[in-house]
């Protein structure tokens, strides 16, 4: 079956079954392999993208579900936010120049989900508290163990943008 | 092939300039968030002068770099970093040498500066331009002269990875991102039980599926070939297997004696105090944020695998045998992978993604389940530590006996008798014992087992500071300075009393908080912990901070030494409090993480302080596994402190330490 998605700002189409998921979707008919499997059932937050201004896990959502959101992934989230440069020249949204700054990854296997995460957060609270930041990452599980470095790479972001 | 029968290693194995002026640094090893690709980059970057945006670090390319045993043990950069600089110090003194000869000006007069070597008359000639009719080779001499540390731009500070850019957004590709022409999707039909064989086999719905390309089958294993992947998961689950489930492999027991001096009983019994405990800790699981994954194109006379594996060659030879090519026609090509923390010893599935490449003639992309990683992947051994020991009328340790109970830490090809070093890690205390009996017993288990951050060393250091703290308090010494009274090395006695500085040890707490503290020696590596916790009326533990002071030698990067102690301490804490893996009738049932809950942003500390005391004169010992090694018994020390439970099972659940807690009162 053919679907209309909006992906990163372009309508993307795509020709599959019904009850494809978004991430299997992402990953292997879009090339757009930054969004990472971990579970395959909403457990984890590695697959995490941004729909409709809420991180949401893409192995829950199928390909159906997903035609009617507006959908930004990892790899275009530089270009949905102002950046202080121009996405074009390489330039960071504040979450990813912050997670840089402070090394907060290790593997870096769930980094964009927690990127996700955290960019959708600041959008909808721009200066959240701790506690706020670590319930709205609390769906990201990180093996290598980098929460520390990651809450502070959230305040810096949010103090970036401020 | 072992490291006693390798020729010396060469110039042109190590160091490679490319036309376009590109540092090529080749090692064996691989990168799976340690950090060493970025600390390999630094230690060559200074010493052959270029700036390090120009080296390319290839780690694992089974065509490319020098024989590698594999990656554990933190020792990448402890083994590496002084092969790869002096290579990179015989490189630039190569360069000097053929520029002098090209410019015809003596070596004393040149100097060089960001890849380029430079006379005092403002000529100045490109690296590149140096190599191109004759590549870099040559023996690297054991000694060869090192730039000053003053000139070292990248060595000791700290440094961002270099794939960071790439992680964060998305760019960055793991084993389970190779895409190639053609490629298609496997998925592998399990058994219930692993290792049993295969009785029968009804494939006829699968077959008739949408997308199937091929239905495989190579004695035991049993997969599909798909254009996608969630065709071949579907058709992998319509194939109808009849399975006949052998009953586990009786493996040996083994009874290791690594220590034994005469008289222990006797002098167990004649001491002032005696003391004996026993410690458990569950099997847990690597558990891996991304499951498994492989790539594998294998063809008739040659095989390309894309893997996650910590031991690139030993795979090659494996996946050779397997698909029946030689040595030389399998390229190993290691991506980066999800952590596995030891997991990747074992190539699981690069060897199923080969043979179902082999069979379905076609490039075949291979992703594990959640439930497949859980059930199929090795778990870190169960332990039981049994502990006893007499103090002297000054409350010194007079005698010790320990034993500890545990099954095989290794896979991947290692002699589980190598046990010292592998399930026997770090049982041997670090402290200064007259008289002593530790005793290593390997036993069996239905479980698969295998390698996990530092093998045995958690399990024995939980057991024998949790024992040191218990000794202490019943001899009303502080668990501080009762440790002190039996270490010699200056290095350990540092990090003890460093990380007792900086977190006050000794001072008031809140009520329902406790300190704990906690050391060990690993693998070269001197680390101290103290955790503060908070113990609620429920019993339920809360991390609220850690301190940790470590000194492994030598280091490169400070900021990835930090990161990689607080990576250890925050997995290692999550191991502690929440995980085991629950098993019935030697089958893993854990499937998810709704039953194999790991720490969460909620579960993180409000810090973890580490302070490296990095000796610049000794050599650079390892960081990735030490960091985990101290927790649990700094937690379980922590939480005496704070309530007076002694919890010597793990996983801390609330159960448990209410439990201690109620049996105390």
């Amino acid at each position: 079956m053919k679907f209309r998605l909006r992906i990163n700002g372009t309508e993307r189409e795509v020709d599959v079954p019904r009850r494809t998921t978004l991430l299997s979707v992402l990953r292997n008919d879009l090339g757009l392999t930054g969004t990472r499997f971990g579970c395959g059932a909403g457990q984890c937050g590695a697959c995490f993208v941004i729909a409709d201004g809420r991180a949401v896990a893409s192995c829950l959502v199928t390909v159906d579900q997903a035609a009617d959101l507006d959908i930004t992934t990892v790899e275009g989230l530089a270009a949905s936010a102002p950046t202080r440069g121009a996405p074009e020249d390489g330039a960071l949204h504040a979450v990813q120049e912050a997670f840089v700054a402070e090394d907060a990854m290790q593997c870096g296997y769930c980094t964009s989900g927690m990127i996700m995460s955290a960019a959708a957060l600041l959008a909808r609270d721009p200066h959240p508290s701790e506690a706020a930041i670590r319930d709205a990452l609390a769906g990201n599980l990180c093996r290598c163990g980098v929460y520390v470095r990651a809450i502070r790479a959230v305040k810096r972001a949010a103090e970036a943008a401020a | 092939m072992s490291w006693a029968e390798r020729e010396p290693e060469r110039l042109e194995q190590r160091i490679r300039i490319e036309p376009d002026g590109t540092v090529v640094a080749l090692s064996g090893k691989i990168e799976f968030g340690q950090g060493i690709r970025t600390a390999f980059a630094q230690v060559v970057a200074d010493e052959l002068d270029v700036p390090i945006e120009r080296v390319r670090v290839v780690l694992g390319d089974t065509a490319q770099v020098p024989w590698d045993m594999g990656t554990f043990g933190s020792r990448s950069v402890a083994q590496e970093t002084p092969v790869l600089r002096r290579a990179a110090a015989r490189a630039r003194e190569e360069l000097l040498a053929r520029a002098s000869h090209k410019l015809g000006v003596g070596v004393e007069r040149l100097r060089t500066d960001d890849g380029y070597v430079r006379d005092g008359d403002g000529k100045r000639i490109a690296y590149a331009d140096l190599v191109r009719d004759r590549p870099l080779a040559g023996a690297i001499p054991e000694r060869v002269r090192f730039r000053p540390a003053a000139e070292r731009r990248y060595a000791g500070k700290p440094m961002p990875r270099l794939e960071a850019r790439e992680i964060v957004t998305g760019t960055a590709r793991y084993t389970a991102d190779v895409r190639l022409p053609g490629m298609a999707h496997g998925a592998i039909v399990r058994p219930p039980v692993r290792g049993a064989s295969v009785r029968a086999i009804d494939d006829g719905a699968a077959r008739a599926m949408p997308g199937v390309i091929a239905i495989v089958r190579d004695r035991d294993l049993i997969g599909v070939v798909a254009e996608r992947e969630e065709q071949a998961r579907a058709a992998a689950d319509a194939v109808d297997v009849d399975w006949a489930v052998r009953p586990p492999r009786e493996d040996k027991r083994w009874t290791i004696p690594l220590r034994e001096d005469a008289g222990v009983d006797e002098a167990l019994r004649a001491g002032a105090l005696h003391l004996d405990a026993s410690y458990t800790l569950p099997p847990i699981s690597n558990a891996p944020i991304g499951p498994s994954a492989a790539v594998a194109d294998v063809r008739e006379d040659a095989a390309t695998i894309y893997a996650g594996t910590q031991r690139p060659f030993g795979l090659r030879e494996e996946i050779a045998e397997a698909v029946g090519l030689d040595e030389e026609q399998v390229r190993v090509l290691p991506q980066m992978p999800s952590g596995t923390y030891g997991r990747n010893s074992s190539g699981d599935a690069s060897f199923e993604a080969a043979i179902l490449s082999k069979h379905a003639k076609r490039p075949v992309h291979l992703q594990w389940t959640r439930a497949e990683e859980f059930a199929f992947a090795p778990t870190r051994p169960a332990a039981y530590l049994e502990v006893a020991a007499a103090l002297d009328a000054s409350g010194a340790i007079a005698a010790w006996r320990y034993d500890e109970h545990t099954n095989v830490h290794t896979g991947g090809g290692f002699d589980p008798r190598w046990g010292s070093e592998a399930s026997g890690r770090n049982a041997e205390p670090h402290y200064r014992l007259p008289l002593a009996r530790v005793t290593l017993r390997i036993e069996p288990t239905p479980l698969r087992t295998a390698s996990f951050r530092s093998l045995a060393a958690s399990e024995n250091i939980f057991a024998i500071e949790s024992f040191m703290d218990e000794l202490a308090h019943a001899s009303r010494q502080d668990p501080l300075a009762f440790r002190l009274r039996h270490v010699d090395d200056p290095r350990l006695r540092a990090v003890y009393e460093r990380v007792a500085e900086r977190s006050g040890w000794g001072r008031a707490v809140s009520a329902g908080c406790g300190l704990g503290i906690a050391g060990t020696i690993y693998h070269g590596t001197y680390i101290a912990e103290v955790a503060e916790v908070e113990v609620a009326p429920s019993g339920a533990v809360r991390l609220v901070r850690v301190w940790a002071a470590v000194d492994p030698g030598l280091t490169w990067n400070p900021d990835g030494v930090r990161n990689q102690i607080e990576g250890g301490i925050q997995q290692s804490a999550s191991w502690t409090l929440l995980e085991q893996v629950k098993h019935r009738d030697a089958r893993v049932v854990t499937a998810g993480w709704d039953t194999y809950p790991i720490a969460t942003f909620r579960d993180a500390p409000e810090a973890i302080d580490v302070d490296v005391v990095g000796d610049e004169s000794a050599p650079s010992t390892g960081v990735g596994e030490p960091g985990a090694v101290p927790i649990a018994a700094a937690i379980a020390n922590a939480v005496f402190a704070a309530c007076g439970a002694r919890i010597r099972e793990l996983p801390m659940t609330p159960e448990r330490v209410r439990a201690a807690r109620d049996a105390r009162s």
